[in-house]
């Protein structure tokens, strides 16, 4: 698996790489975390661009950097990378991979695990280009600021986006599980099932009858996922809720939860211009939100 | 839903959410393409207006590469009518287009040859005494080095300069932060005041002075020009300077003036050697816009700047080639040779007329109305457009005006330096931002005072001093 942490200012998006980190240890992946620095306008990017070189040549940090060392302090706080005197914050390497894609290479590096890298720009365009080129499986964004960025992130991204809002260190989380009988919630299902396993968390499955669905086929839903769980030994709940879907779940979700589901069936047409069902979730819930691909 | 269906519309979708102001407007033009010509306008000059309008809409939006707006501009010259093909290729290149080329180029090679290091140990020896001093210094230093060689080059020294000082400084705390603001926009401000005051300090300046030779047959020589805004530079540079210490008032205790002197230590000859060298083509060049822009014109000899530092291996082209900003130079191409379509097909002349048609329902016509509604647009639109490619698109309204009087044109392309309100106006106002130190909001909130005072001094200046030269 491969996971991609987005973030932003340093306090701010502590949070998000903390979560982040986590999930991608528990699952053993390979990471990105990337800073997506400020779109510069095409009159005077180059000037930038000469202005940042001529900062690496007087060996000052360039905008971004600090961002990046930062993570990089944080990830040795937390020890998910061990600092050694050969590969110091302050003795790194800025390699231009690609259009507007540059790597922090730390010298005597051991690890290759973990990327860090700054791309500059738009952010939908660089993060969508960043999971293309390298096929991450998640991408894991703050969920502060502009709630335009998480619709088109969840629209226009080939890969699962994890919303990380209102996220406390300290709190025990359990996964909220929302299911009906989509192809995209057998995905939300499955990636539940690992989250589940990989972090020992309770799962509580509710489903909102919708449409033309009885009270019946929905328990018959419920149950045939509960089987799912059991069968890989993990403890469950069930719930039947009753209202409008989005308000329902959006209720019943508590700042404990992490919500998982999958991505809307609906044409992506239609999904632009009006949202979609998992959109509105993410949008409304005080707390982090997986939408699966 | 069938699965290539999602990843067509999805994929129509992204580029849609990315070009949506391409999109927006194409519509709005052929809108108005469908729309009878206004009375008093010809066809090519009512199109040459469309063509102005769309051209606004995407440098502002930036929905495509600045390269494709500039051939889109040249194209729709002669599909839609303005002018025949051999007039819009004509027309294409100048000597501001060359003057725009041969700046970025020498620009580029004045930044390589890393001159920083020896401006910050002379910025220190004279203005080391006080902080205070070094800041007014290096305010003083970028206006007095942009007016002659461009903010571009200027903010490039500069800013390591800069940069350097305020290294470890903890923004966290007010007086922190103050510090660190105040030396940013003491350069940025320095740089951006400084390019009004030679016609080498902006491409506007340039552009502006070929158009009032080409459409009213005026002629201004680098000295005419400093005569009339060195002086505006001047007081500009006081009030600057008072503005931005009430505005962010610091102690400056964490300043650490002497953080370039472990990089000047390293000097060697063969970078003294170097540096002389630079400084002497630097002076030449500048004594050469001085001597003889009437002979040469200013783009030959930017130019020839570039050429000398390549001839003497000072910089390669490479180097060059990978810096300089070929999009920019198109799109000043491509805006000039519309600004002579819109004087030519007569366009400039009927936005004039309407304009005094407008003033003329107001209680108080006079000069003064018009003047300052022109040298205010002028401005505004600089700051949410960018200056240079303001004046080659109203230039020749700003001229149509008052085609004897040079006030107009000077103000107009004076006040378009005053890129104090926006970041995306200037490449300092776009490298301080870059920083990640300063935001939108902090750099409209201080500017919109210094743009204000700044139009004030311009229309007394332009009143009482101008009047006597």
């Amino acid at each position: 698996m491969k996971i991609l942490i987005a973030i932003g200012g340093r306090e701010f998006s502590k949070p998000t790489l903390d979560l982040g980190m986590k999930i991608a240890n528990s699952f053993k992946s390979s990471t990105t975390i990337a800073y997506v620095g400020k779109k510069i306008s095409q009159f005077s990017e180059k000037d930038v661009s000469v202005v940042h070189q001529n900062l690496d040549d007087r060996e000052l940090y360039r905008p971004g950097i600090r961002t990046l060392e930062w993570a990089y302090d944080f990830l040795i706080s937390k020890k998910y990378i061990e600092e050694k005197d050969s590969n110091k914050f302050d003795d790194y390497l800025l390699v231009d991979e690609e259009n507007s894609r540059m790597k922090v290479l730390l010298k005597g590096q051991q690890s290759d695990k973990i990327d860090l890298i700054m791309r500059t720009g738009e952010i939908i365009e660089q993060l969508k280009n960043e999971v293309e080129t390298n096929k991450h499986d998640i991408t894991i964004i703050g969920g502060g600021g502009n709630k335009g960025i998480h619709q088109k992130l969840v629209q226009f991204i080939d890969s699962s986006v994890f919303v990380v809002k209102n996220y406390s260190v300290s709190k025990k989380y359990k996964i909220l599980l929302p299911v009906n009988d989509s192809k995209g919630s057998d995905m939300a299902i499955e990636t539940a099932i690992n989250f589940a396993k990989s972090y020992k968390l309770n799962v509580e499955i509710v489903s909102v009858p919708e449409g033309k669905k009885s009270i019946e086929e929905v328990e018959k839903i419920l149950k045939k996922t509960k089987e799912k769980f059991s069968k890989n030994r993990i403890k469950t709940s069930t719930k039947l809720i009753d209202g409008p879907t989005v308000n329902s779940i959006v209720n019943y979700a508590k700042d404990d939860s992490i919500v998982i589901l999958g991505v809307s069936p609906k044409n992506p047409i239609m999904k632009y211009f009006f949202g979609s069902k998992p959109l509105s979730i993410a949008q409304k819930c005080n707390c982090p939100v997986l939408i699966t691909k | 839903m069938n699965e290539s269906y999602k990843v067509i519309s999805s994929s129509i979708l992204f580029w849609f959410s990315q070009k949506k102001w391409f999109v927006y407007s194409v519509i709005i033009s052929i809108f108005l393409l469908n729309l009878s010509t206004p009375v008093g306008l010809t066809v090519p000059a009512y199109h040459s207006l469309i063509i102005l309008l769309l051209v606004f809409m995407l440098v502002t939006f930036e929905p495509i590469p600045f390269p494709a707006i500039a051939l889109l501009t040249l194209v729709l010259q002669v599909v839609l009518g303005v002018a025949p093909p051999d007039v819009v290729a004509s027309s294409f290149m100048n000597d501001a287009v060359l003057f725009v080329m041969g700046s970025l180029m020498f620009a580029i090679a004045i930044v390589h040859q890393g001159l920083d290091i020896r401006l910050a140990k002379l910025i220190i020896k004279i203005f080391g005494k006080s902080k205070r001093m070094f800041l007014a210094g290096l305010m003083t230093i970028s206006a007095i080095l942009s007016s002659f060689l461009g903010e571009h080059t200027v903010i490039a020294i500069m800013l390591p300069i800069g940069l350097s000082v305020i290294k470890n400084i903890d923004t966290q705390q007010a007086d922190g932060k103050n510090a660190v603001l105040l030396t940013l926009f003491s350069i940025a401000y320095g740089t951006i005041i400084g390019s009004i005051g030679t016609p080498s300090g902006g491409a506007r300046n340039v552009i502006m002075i070929n158009y009032l030779q080409e459409f009213s047959n005026v002629s201004i020589d680098y000295w005419k020009w400093m005569k009339h805004a060195y002086p505006i530079l001047i007081i500009q540079l006081v009030v600057a300077y008072f503005v931005l210490q009430f505005t962010f008032p610091s102690s400056l205790n964490n300043i650490k003036m002497r953080g370039f002197k472990k990089n000047v230590g390293k000097t060697d000859v063969k970078k003294n050697i170097n540096h002389l060298f630079s400084c002497l083509i630097i002076i030449g060049i500048v004594s050469s816009w001085f001597a003889f822009n009437d002979i040469y014109g200013l783009g030959i000899i930017a130019l020839a700047g570039a050429l000398t530092f390549m001839i003497f291996g000072m910089i390669s082209w490479e180097e060059i080639n990978k810096n300089t900003n070929w999009g920019v130079i198109l799109l000043f191409a491509a805006t000039i040779s519309l600004g002579f379509q819109i004087n030519e097909t007569g366009a400039s002349s009927w936005l004039v007329l309407k304009f005094n048609e407008l003033l003329a329902t107001l209680p108080s016509n006079s000069m003064n109305v018009s003047w300052s509604i022109m040298a205010v647009l002028s401005g505004l639109t600089a700051n949410f457009f960018t200056s240079s490619a303001t004046v080659s698109l109203i230039g020749p309204m700003a001229i149509e005006l008052h085609p004897t009087d040079i006030s107009f044109a000077l103000s107009s392309a004076i006040a378009s330096g005053f890129s104090f309100l926006t970041v995306i106006s200037s490449p300092t106002a776009m490298i301080i931002y870059s920083t990640g130190l300063v935001s939108t909001k902090m750099f409209f909130r201080v500017g919109i005072l210094m743009f204000s005072i700044s139009i004030i001094i311009l229309y007394l200046m332009s009143q009482f001093y101008w009047v006597t030269l």
